[in-house]
C-alpha cells in the first residue's frame, strides 16, 4: 500500500504498535527483573517485588490487549468505514487508564496484583492507601470505558454491513444453507464474535471494579467475596483471550500475502468461532477449581469446556494453518515467521492449560508456577510473537526480505529464550513451587536463575524487534 | 503424580510442536491431494471420544469428596494477613484428615507440602465461606503449610508447619 494514501487506521495503528511495543518491552524486563530477584541474583523490597508484579500483570495483559485491538481495528477497516475519532478515543481513554494505574502503584505503592481479588484492594495490610488501590481501579476502568466506546463503533458497523449478528457470524454458512462464497471474510467473523463476548466480559469486569471501589469508599457496603471472585475471573480470563482472538486476526490478513492464496472462511471455520464465542464465556470456572464450595457443577463445567475450548483451537486454528502452509511455497521473513510461532506457541500452550484445569490436577498445580508457565506459552510464543509480526509486517517494505541476518537470529532467539523460559516455569510448576512469592528458598534458585537467563534472551530479542520496529517507522516516514 | 503430569503435557507439547514442523517443513513441497476435511473431521471426533474418556476417568470419583466417617480428624485452619492459625500441631498417618479452611481477612490458598517440598493438596479460603478438603497422609513427617493465593506484602511468609505421626504416636 502506497504511504501518500495511507488509511487513517494505519497510522492510529502503527502508533499503537510502537507504544505498545515499549510496553511489551518494559514489562518483559519487569519479569527479567522479578525472576532474578526469586533466583537470589538481585535483591528487591518485597513490597517493591509486588509493586512490580502488579505492574507487569496489568502492563502485559493491557500491552497484549492493545496490540490486539490495533490489529482488529486495522484490518477490520479494509473492510468498513470505521470513525477515526472513536480510536483516538479509546487510545486516549486508555493512556489515561495507564497513568492511573502506575500512579497508584508506583506513587500510591498498591500492589495487589493485577487481577484486585476482592476484598484486597482494601485490606492491604498497611502497606498501601484506598486512594492508591481507587486510582488502580479507576485506571481499569477508563481503559474499559475506552474498550467499549472501541467495540460499540466495531459492533454497529458490523452489524450494518453484514447483515446482522447472525450475518457478520456466518450463521447462514454454519447453520443453514448460506455458500461460502457469500459469508464474510474471516477477519469480520472473528471480529465479531470478539465483539460481542469481550462487550460482556468488561461490562461485568467494570461492575466488580465498581462494587470494589465503593467497597474501598464505604467499606461496610460489602461484596460477596465468591461471587465477586467469579465476576473477576470471568472478566479477566474474556478479556485476555479477547486479545489473541483479536490478533490471530493478523494471520488471517497476512499469511494470505505470503503465499498467494486466499485465507477463506469455511463452514468449519464459521461453526469454530460460534463455538469460541459460547465456550469463551462459559470456561472461567476452571480459575475456581479450588473452591470446594462452587457447585459442584460448575467446576465440572469448568473442567469440560477447558477440554472442549481446545477443539476449535487445534481442530480448526492450527489444523487450518498447518494445511494452509503444506505446499503454499509461503516466502519466510520475520513477519511471517513470527506469526506462524505464534499460532503454533499459541497451540503448544494449551497442552499445560487443558491439563491444569483437570479438577484432580490442579489440586497440585494450581498457583504453582505451572499457571504463569501456561499463560507465558499464550503470551509469549502466541499473541506477543502475532503483535510483533503484525509490526515487521507494517515496516516490511524499510526492510530487507527474507528471513536472514540480524532477523533470522532475533527469531531464534525468542523462539529458544520464550521456550526455555516458560519450560522452567512448567518444571518449576511440577516441583511444587508456588507462584507469585516475592522470597524464594534457596532449593529453587537453580530452576529461577535458568529461567531469568533464558528471560535474557526473550529480552534481547524483543529489544531488537521493537528498536527495528521504530527504525522502520522513521524510515518509511523520511522515504 | 506431579512428575507424571509434566512428562505427559510435554509428550502432547511435543505432538502439537512437531506437526507445525512439519507443516512448515512441507511448504516447498508439492500441493498434497489428501482430503483434509476428512482428516480434520476424524481428528474432532478422535478429540471428543478422548476427552470423553478423561472426563469420565477423572471425575468418576469425586476429586474433592469430603467423608463424613467416624474415623476422619478435622483440622481447622484459618488465613491471616500474613500467618496461619491451625488448631491441631499433629495428625495421623493413613487416616482421613479434613480441612476446614477459613479466612479472616483476605482470600488465601491453603497448600500442604510434605518433608520433601511436595506440594500434597490444596484448597482456597475464602472471606465469607469455609472450603473443605480432605487428604490421607501416607508419610509422617514435618510437613508445612504454605499461601496459595496472593494476599498482600506478607504472601511469602505465610509458612507454618504440623506434625504427620504414626498412629501409634498418636494413641500415646
Amino acid at each position: 500500500m502506497n504511504a501518500a494514501i495511507e488509511k487513517p487506521e494505519s497510522s492510529a495503528a502503527k502508533l499503537t504498535m510502537l507504544l505498545a511495543g515499549v510496553v511489551i518491552l518494559l514489562m518483559m524486563a519487569l519479569g527479567l527483573i522479578m525472576r532474578a530477584t526469586q533466583g537470589n541474583l538481585i535483591q528487591l523490597d518485597p513490597a517493591l517485588f509486588y509493586q512490580i508484579m502488579t505492574a507487569h500483570g496489568a502492563g502485559m495483559v493491557g500491552a497484549a490487549a492493545l496490540t490486539g485491538a490495533a490489529i482488529l481495528w486495522y484490518f477490520v477497516g479494509r473492510y468498513v468505514e470505521l470513525i477515526e475519532g472513536i480510536y483516538w478515543a479509546f487510545l486516549g481513554l486508555f493512556l489515561l487508564g495507564v497513568v492511573l494505574i502506575l500512579g497508584g502503584i508506583f506513587i500510591g505503592g498498591y500492589g495487589g496484583g493485577w487481577t484486585f481479588l476482592f476484598p484486597l484492594p482494601a485490606i492491604s495490610g498497611g502497606a498501601w492507601t484506598s486512594s492508591a488501590a481507587a486510582s488502580f481501579i479507576l485506571g481499569y476502568i477508563s481503559i474499559g470505558v475506552g474498550f467499549l466506546l472501541y467495540y460499540l463503533e466495531v459492533g454497529r458497523k458490523l452489524i450494518s454491513k453484514y447483515g446482522g449478528i447472525s450475518g457478520a457470524l456466518a450463521w447462514p454458512l454454519a447453520f443453514g444453507s448460506g455458500k461460502p462464497e457469500d459469508a464474510p471474510p474471516p477477519t469480520i467473523v472473528a471480529a465479531m464474535a470478539t465483539t460481542i463476548f469481550n462487550t460482556i466480559g468488561i461490562v461485568v469486569g467494570a461492575a466488580v471494579l465498581i462494587s470494589s471501589l465503593v467497597n474501598l469508599l464505604m467499606p461496610e457496603f460489602a461484596v460477596n467475596a465468591l461471587l465477586a471472585k467469579n465476576m473477576t475471573y470471568f472478566f479477566g480470563h474474556v478479556f485476555i483471550n479477547a486479545s489473541i482472538y483479536m490478533a490471530v486476526i493478523a494471520v488471517y490478513e497476512i499469511i494470505p500475502e505470503y503465499t498467494g492464496k486466499p485465507w477463506k472462511t469455511s463452514r468449519a471455520f464459521a461453526l469454530s468461532w460460534s463455538a469460541i464465542l459460547l465456550l469463551v464465556m462459559i470456561v472461567y470456572p476452571h480459575h475456581l477449581l479450588q473452591d470446594t464450595v462452587m457447585p459442584a457443577w460448575a467446576l465440572v463445567m469448568g473442567q469440560i469446556i477447558s477440554y472442549l475450548s481446545g477443539i476449535p483451537l487445534l481442530a480448526v486454528t492450527a489444523f487450518s494453518l498447518c494445511v494452509y502452509l503444506r505446499g503454499s511455497n509461503i516466502r519466510w521473513d520475520l513477519a511471517s515467521a513470527l506469526l506462524v510461532l505464534g499460532v503454533a506457541g499459541w497451540s503448544v500452550g494449551s497442552a499445560p492449560a487443558i491439563i491444569d484445569g483437570m479438577i484432580s490436577v490442579n489440586k497440585l498445580m494450581h498457583n504453582t508456577l505451572w499457571v504463569p508457565g501456561h499463560f507465558h506459552i499464550y503470551l509469549i510464543l502466541g499473541e506477543v510473537a502475532m503483535a510483533f509480526g503484525f509490526m515487521a509486517w507494517l515496516v516490511k517494505d524499510a526492510r530487507a526480505t527474507g528471513l536472514a541476518g540480524m532477523d533470522r537470529v532475533a527469531f531464534w532467539l525468542y523462539l529458544l529464550g520464550g521456550a526455555g523460559f516458560t519450560l522452567m516455569f512448567l518444571i518449576s510448576g511440577a516441583l511444587s513451587i508456588p507462584r507469585r512469592w516475592a522470597v524464594h528458598v534457596p532449593e529453587w534458585f537453580l530452576q529461577d536463575r535458568i529461567a531469568a537467563a533464558f528471560g535474557a534472551l526473550v529480552v534481547l530479542a524483543a529489544l531488537f524487534f521493537v528498536s527495528n520496529y521504530a527504525r522502520g517507522l522513521g524510515k518509511s516516514r523520511s522515504s | 503424580m506431579q512428575l507424571t503430569v509434566l512428562v505427559v503435557t510435554l509428550l502432547f507439547m511435543g505432538i502439537i510442536a512437531a506437526y507445525f514442523i512439519a507443516a512448515v517443513q512441507a511448504s516447498d513441497a508439492p500441493q498434497s491431494e489428501i482430503n483434509f476435511d476428512a482428516r480434520r473431521s476424524r481428528l474432532i471426533w478422535s478429540l471428543l471420544a478422548f476427552g470423553a474418556v478423561v472426563t469420565v476417568a477423572s471425575l468418576w470419583s469425586w476429586p474433592h469428596a469430603v467423608r463424613t466417617t467416624s474415623d476422619v480428624v478435622t483440622v481447622n485452619a484459618t488465613g491471616y494477613q500474613w500467618y496461619w492459625e491451625i488448631d491441631k500441631e499433629s495428625v495421623p498417618v493413613g487416616k482421613p484428615v479434613v480441612f476446614n479452611v477459613h479466612t479472616a481477612d483476605v482470600t488465601h490458598g491453603i497448600g500442604i507440602v510434605d518433608p520433601n517440598g511436595r506440594l500434597l493438596v490444596q484448597t482456597q479460603a475464602m472471606p465469607g465461606y469455609v472450603n473443605r478438603v480432605e487428604h490421607v497422609f501416607e508419610t509422617a513427617g514435618l510437613h508445612k503449610v504454605i499461601c496459595l493465593e496472593f494476599c498482600g506484602i506478607g504472601h511469602h511468609d505465610m509458612v507454618s508447619e504440623f506434625n504427620v505421626v504414626s498412629k501409634q504416636v498418636v494413641r500415646r
